[in-house]
C-alpha cells in the first residue's frame, strides 16, 4: 500500500477522495452524502455553521468514526476499517477541536510520542541504553526540538502540557501531529481562542508548514476572513450536506452559502464572511 | 429435586441477588463508582435482623451473651434491620465518598476508601460478636408451614418468601423511581448531574438518598438470606458482594431493570448446576459476566455511552 | 525486623508493580492475584510431584526454583495473552470488574480441579533456601530487576506510548500508537510478573491454596498502588512494602489491627489523593540529592 511501490498510479490519483459519506447517530444525520477530493499540496478549507458535521467528517477521515455509508480512498485505496493508528501510519495526522494533549507529559515528551513511528529500536540495546540506542535517542530529541522551534515552543519544552496556556496548546497539538510525518494534516479549529494577531501568525505558520513539508492541509475554522486568505479551495457544509465547493471567491458569491450563513444560526458569522472581501 | 423447586430456588436466590445489585446500581448511577462496602452493609443487615428477633450473641466477642430485652416478629425486624443498614450506608457515604467528592478526586479512589470502610465494618462485627455463624430459626415465621404444595411439587416456604419480598420491594422501588418527586430527582441526577443542579435538584441530597436506599435494600437482603441459609460469620457478605457485582454488570451498570434481570439469570443458572458440579457453581455468574462483557460490553440492558471527540 | 516479614514485604512490592504496569497505561486491572495464584500452583505442583524439581538434598535446587518461576510466568502470561485481546477492549470500571471475574473463575477452578488439592491446597512445598534470609536476598535481586525495567520504561518508546494511552487513548491512537497492542503488552507483562512472584511465594509460604488469589488480594494489591501513587514505579514499591508490613506491625493491638488497617486504607486516599510518591515530591527529592530526576 506504500506510495513508492506504485509511484505513477499514486501520482495520478488524488491524495484523498471522500465519496458519498453519510453518518447517522441515532435519529441524527450528521453527514449526508458528502464528497470531496483533496489534491496533493493544497490547503483545503471546511467551513459551515456549528453542527454542520465538519468534525464528524474529520473523525471519519482519521478513522475515529465509522461512516454509515460511503467510502474514503487514500491514494486510490479504500481506508474502511483501518482505524486511527493505521491511518496515521499511512500519513493522516490531525488535531482536535477540544485539544487532546497528553497533559501529564512535558511539551517535549508530547512531540516524542508523535515520533513513536521513528523511535523503534532493538529491545536489548534500548534496555541497556548502549551507544547506538543513545545516538538514536539523540536524533529523536533533536527532531523534537526542531519541531518545537518551528512552532515557537522550544522555550517551554520541559513544561507540563496540561499547564500551557491555550494558544500554546493549539500549537503543541500541531507539532505533535507533524511529528508523525504526515502527508495530510487535518486541523480542527486551530485558531479557536486566539486573538487577531495570533490568528495572523497562525495563518502564516500553516502556509510555512505546508511549503516546508510539502503537505496537504485540510482545515476547519470558523473565522471566515482567515480561511478566505489561507485556503486554495473551500467546501461549505450545512446540516451535514456539502452546499458549496470552489475557490474562496466562488464560495463567497454562492447564494446557498449566503443563505446558510445569514438565514441559519450563524448571523454573526455571516457578517464575518462579508468582512472577508 | 423437581423442576418447580429448582425454579423457585433459582428465582428466589436470583431475586435476592437482584435486590443486592440494585443497591450497587443506585449508587453507581448517581456517582459512577462502585461501593465496595455494600457487602459489609448487607452482612450488618443480617446481624441486625438476628438481634431484633431476639437472638443472643455467642460466647466470643465484646458483646458476648448480649440479647435485646425484646423480640420482634420477623415482619417487624426485617424493615428495622433495613433501616439500621441504611444508617450505616449513610455513614459510609459520609466518611468514604463525600470527602472525595468535595475534593473532586479521582473516582477510582472511592473503590479504595469504600473498601477500607468495608474492612472496618467487617472486623468491627468480628470484634463485637465473634466469628461464629448464627441461624435465624424459621420459627420466626410464626405458624407458616415449612413447605407447601405448588403445581404438584413441594416448595420451601422460606424460598417463596424471599421471592415475594424481593418482588414486592422491586415493584415499590420502580413505582417510587417513576412516580415520586424524589425518585425522578434521583433519575435526573443519574442522567446528568450538571443539568439536574441547574434544575434546582440538590445532588448531595440525592446521593444521600441513593446510599440510604441502597443500604436499606442490602439490609433487607441480608436479613432474608440470614433466614434462608443462616449467617456464616462476618465475612459472609463478601461472596454475595462479588456476585452482586457480576449481576450488576450483567444487567448493565446503572440500569434498574437490568439489575433485576441479571439477578434472576444468575440465580436460575446457579440453580440448574447439577449437584456433581456444585463446586463450580460460584463460577457460573462470572462465566456469564465474562461472556456478556465480551459480547455486549455495556451489559444486557445498559445504555451505550456516546464517545465525544 | 525479622526476615520473614521482610520477605512478605518484598513480595508485596512485586505484586504492586504487577498492578502498576497496566495502570501505567490507564488500565485498571485487578487480575494480579489470579496470575499470582497460577504461578504459585505451577511451582507447588512441579516441586511436589516432579522428583527432579524437589531435589534430593536438604534443600531443593535453585535452578528448579528459577525454572518454576519462568514456567509460572509463562503460563500466567499465556493466559493473559489469550484473554487480553477481548478483555482490554473494556474500559474503566468494566475492565476492573471483568478482571475480578477472571480472578474468581481461576479461584473456583483452583478449588475444584482434580490436581490442585481442593480447599486444602498443596503443602510441604520443598525449600530452596535453608532460612528466610536466602529468600530475602533472592527476592531483592528480583525486585531490583523489576524496578530497573520500570525505570528504563520511562525513557523507552513503549513507556512513552503507555503514558500517552493513560493520558488520552484516542489521541494516542491518532498519533500512530497501536493502542490494543501496547495495552496487551502491559497486561501480559503484569501477568508474567505476578506469575513469577507466585512461584517464589509458594516456596516461601511452604503451602499454596486457592485463597492466594482472591478478591481481597485484588483490592489489597490495588491499595498498594493507590496508596503509594501510580505515576512512578517507586510509588507501588513503597505502597507494597508499607501496607504489607502494617497489619504485622499492628499485631500488638490484637483484634483492632484489621480495623486500623481498614482505617489506613480509608484515610490514605483522602489525605494523599495522588499517593505518597508524586512527581513534585520526586523532584523535591531529586533536588535534595543534587541531581535531575528522571521521573515524569
Amino acid at each position: 500500500m506504500s506510495a513508492s511501490s506504485d509511484g505513477i498510479a499514486a501520482a495520478a490519483a488524488p491524495l484523498l477522495q471522500v465519496e458519498g459519506i453519510s453518518c447517522r447517530f441515532g435519529g441524527l444525520l450528521a453527514l449526508d452524502r458528502v464528497s470531496l477530493e483533496l489534491v496533493e499540496g493544497e490547503i483545503f478549507g471546511l467551513i459551515g455553521p456549528n453542527g454542520a458535521g465538519k468534525t464528524t467528517l474529520f473523525n471519519v477521515i482519521s478513522g475515529l468514526t465509522t461512516a454509515s455509508s460511503g467510502r474514503c480512498l487514500w491514494r486510490g485505496v479504500p481506508t474502511a476499517g483501518l482505524g486511527a493508528c493505521r491511518l496515521n501510519r499511512l500519513g493522516i495526522a490531525r488535531t482536535f477541536q477540544n485539544l487532546r494533549l497528553f497533559e501529564s507529559l512535558s511539551v517535549r515528551e508530547n512531540v516524542l510520542v508523535g515520533l513513536h513511528h521513528a523511535a523503534r529500536a532493538p529491545l536489548l540495546g534500548a534496555l541497556l541504553g548502549h551507544g547506538a540506542f543513545r545516538r538514536h535517542q539523540g536524533r529523536l530529541e533533536a527532531r523534537a526540538m526542531e519541531l518545537l522551534a518551528l512552532l515557537e515552543l522550544e522555550a517551554l519544552a520541559e513544561q507540563r502540557a496540561g499547564d500551557l496556556p491555550y494558544g500554546d496548546r493549539r500549537r503543541l497539538e500541531i507539532a505533535r501531529a507533524l511529528a508523525t510525518a504526515p502527508r495530510l494534516l487535518l486541523l480542527d479549529e486551530p485558531a479557536a481562542g486566539m486573538n487577531p494577531a495570533e490568528k495572523d501568525d497562525l495563518r502564516q505558520l500553516i502556509g510555512r508548514i505546508r511549503d516546508h513539508y510539502s503537505l496537504t492541509v485540510l482545515i476547519i475554522e470558523h473565522h471566515v476572513p482567515l480561511m478566505m486568505r489561507l485556503c486554495d479551495r473551500l467546501a461549505v457544509l450545512n446540516f451535514g450536506r456539502r452546499i458549496a465547493l470552489g475557490s474562496p471567491a466562488e464560495v463567497r458569491r454562492d447564494p446557498l452559502v449566503i443563505e446558510a450563513y445569514l438565514g441559519g444560526s450563524g448571523g454573526g458569522q455571516g457578517s464575518a464572511a462579508g468582512e472577508g472581501r | 429435586m423437581d423442576l418447580i423447586q429448582i425454579l423457585v430456588n433459582g428465582l428466589s436466590v436470583g431475586a435476592v441477588y437482584g435486590l443486592f445489585a440494585l443497591g450497587y446500581t443506585l449508587v453507581f448511577s448517581v456517582l459512577g463508582v462502585i461501593n465496595f462496602a455494600h457487602g459489609a452493609v448487607f452482612t450488618l443487615g443480617a446481624y441486625f435482623t438476628y438481634l431484633l428477633i431476639g437472638g443472643a450473641i455467642g460466647a466470643n466477642g465484646l458483646m458476648a451473651g448480649f440479647q435485646l430485652p425484646f423480640a420482634l416478629p420477623f415482619w417487624g425486624a426485617l424493615p428495622l434491620a433495613g433501616l439500621g443498614a441504611a444508617l450505616v450506608a449513610l455513614l459510609v457515604e459520609r466518611v468514604a465518598f463525600r470527602p472525595l467528592r468535595r475534593r473532586r478526586a479521582d473516582p477510582l479512589l472511592a473503590l479504595i476508601t469504600s473498601l477500607g470502610a468495608g474492612v472496618i465494618l467487617v472486623n468491627l462485627i468480628q470484634l463485637l460478636v465473634g466469628a461464629e455463624s448464627y441461624a435465624i430459626p424459621t420459627s420466626v415465621l410464626g405458624g407458616l408451614p415449612a413447605s407447601f404444595p405448588l403445581l404438584g411439587a413441594r416448595v420451601r416456604t422460606v424460598q417463596a418468601l424471599l421471592l415475594g419480598v424481593a418482588v414486592l420491594l422491586l415493584a415499590l422501588l420502580s413505582l417510587w423511581l417513576e412516580g415520586s418527586r424524589n425518585g425522578r430527582g434521583l433519575q435526573a441526577v443519574a442522567e446528568d448531574p450538571e443539568t439536574a443542579q441547574l434544575l434546582g435538584i440538590d445532588s448531595t441530597a440525592m446521593v444521600r438518598l441513593a446510599f440510604g436506599l441502597s443500604g436499606f435494600l442490602a439490609g433487607v437482603a441480608g436479613g432474608l438470606v440470614g433466614l434462608s441459609v443462616s449467617i456464616a460469620g462476618p465475612y459472609f457478605g463478601i461472596g454475595y458482594g462479588l456476585k452482586g457485582l457480576a449481576v450488576l454488570v450483567l444487567g448493565g451498570l446503572g440500569s434498574v431493570p437490568g439489575a433485576v434481570l441479571g439477578g434472576l439469570i444468575v440465580g436460575l443458572a446457579e440453580a440448574f448446576v447439577p449437584a456433581d458440579w456444585s463446586g463450580y457453581k460460584d463460577a457460573v455468574s462470572y462465566g456469564f459476566l465474562f461472556l456478556v462483557l465480551l459480547l455486549r460490553p455495556r451489559g444486557l440492558l445498559g445504555r451505550p455511552l456516546p464517545t465525544k471527540v | 525486623m525479622d526476615a520473614a516479614l521482610l520477605e512478605q514485604m518484598l513480595l508485596g512490592a512485586l505484586l504492586a508493580l504487577s498492578v502498576y504496569l497496566p495502570l501505567r497505561c490507564g488500565q485498571l486491572s485487578l487480575a494480579t492475584p489470579g496470575f499470582y495464584a497460577v504461578g504459585g500452583y505451577v511451582a507447588a505442583l512441579l516441586s511436589t510431584r516432579v522428583a527432579a524439581f524437589a531435589g534430593s538434598g536438604a534443600t531443593s535446587p535453585l535452578w528448579a526454583l528459577v525454572a518454576e518461576m519462568v514456567l509460572g510466568g509463562i503460563l500466567a502470561g499465556l493466559i493473559a495473552l489469550a484473554i487480553g485481546g477481548p478483555v482490554l477492549q473494556l474500559r474503566g470500571i468494566y475492565l476492573a470488574i471483568a478482571t475480578i471475574a477472571l480472578v474468581e473463575i481461576l479461584r473456583v477452578l483452583n478449588l475444584n480441579l482434580p490436581f490442585t488439592g481442593g480447599a486444602m491446597g498443596i503443602f510441604a512445598i520443598p525449600q530452596p533456601f535453608e532460612q528466610a534470609d536466602g529468600y530475602v536476598l533472592f527476592t531483592l535481586v528480583l525486585l531490583a530487576l523489576a524496578c530497573w525495567l520500570c525505570q528504563r520504561l520511562e525513557v523507552l518508546r513503549l513507556g512513552r506510548a503507555m503514558a500517552a494511552i493513560r493520558d488520552d487513548e484516542l489521541a494516542a491512537a491518532s498519533v500512530g500508537i497501536d493502542t490494543p497492542r501496547t495495552k496487551l503488552i502491559a497486561f501480559v507483562a503484569s501477568a508474567v510478573l505476578a506469575g513469577v512472584t507466585g512461584a517464589l511465594a509458594a516456596h516461601f509460604l511452604n503451602a499454596w491454596n486457592a485463597r492466594a488469589g482472591s478478591f481481597d488480594a485484588s483490592i489489597t494489591t490495588l491499595a498498594f498502588v493507590v496508596f503509594g501513587g501510580s505515576r512512578y514505579w517507586l510509588g507501588p514499591v513503597l505502597g507494597g512494602l508499607v501496607l504489607t508490613a502494617l497489619p504485622e506491625l499492628l499485631r500488638p493491638v490484637g483484634d483492632l489491627r484489621l480495623i486500623l488497617f481498614g482505617s489506613v486504607i480509608l484515610l490514605g486516599p483522602l489525605f494523599f489523593p495522588q499517593g505518597l510518591v508524586t512527581a513534585e515530591r520526586l523532584r523535591g527529592l531529586g533536588a535534595l540529592l543534587g541531581r535531575a530526576p528522571q521521573a515524569p
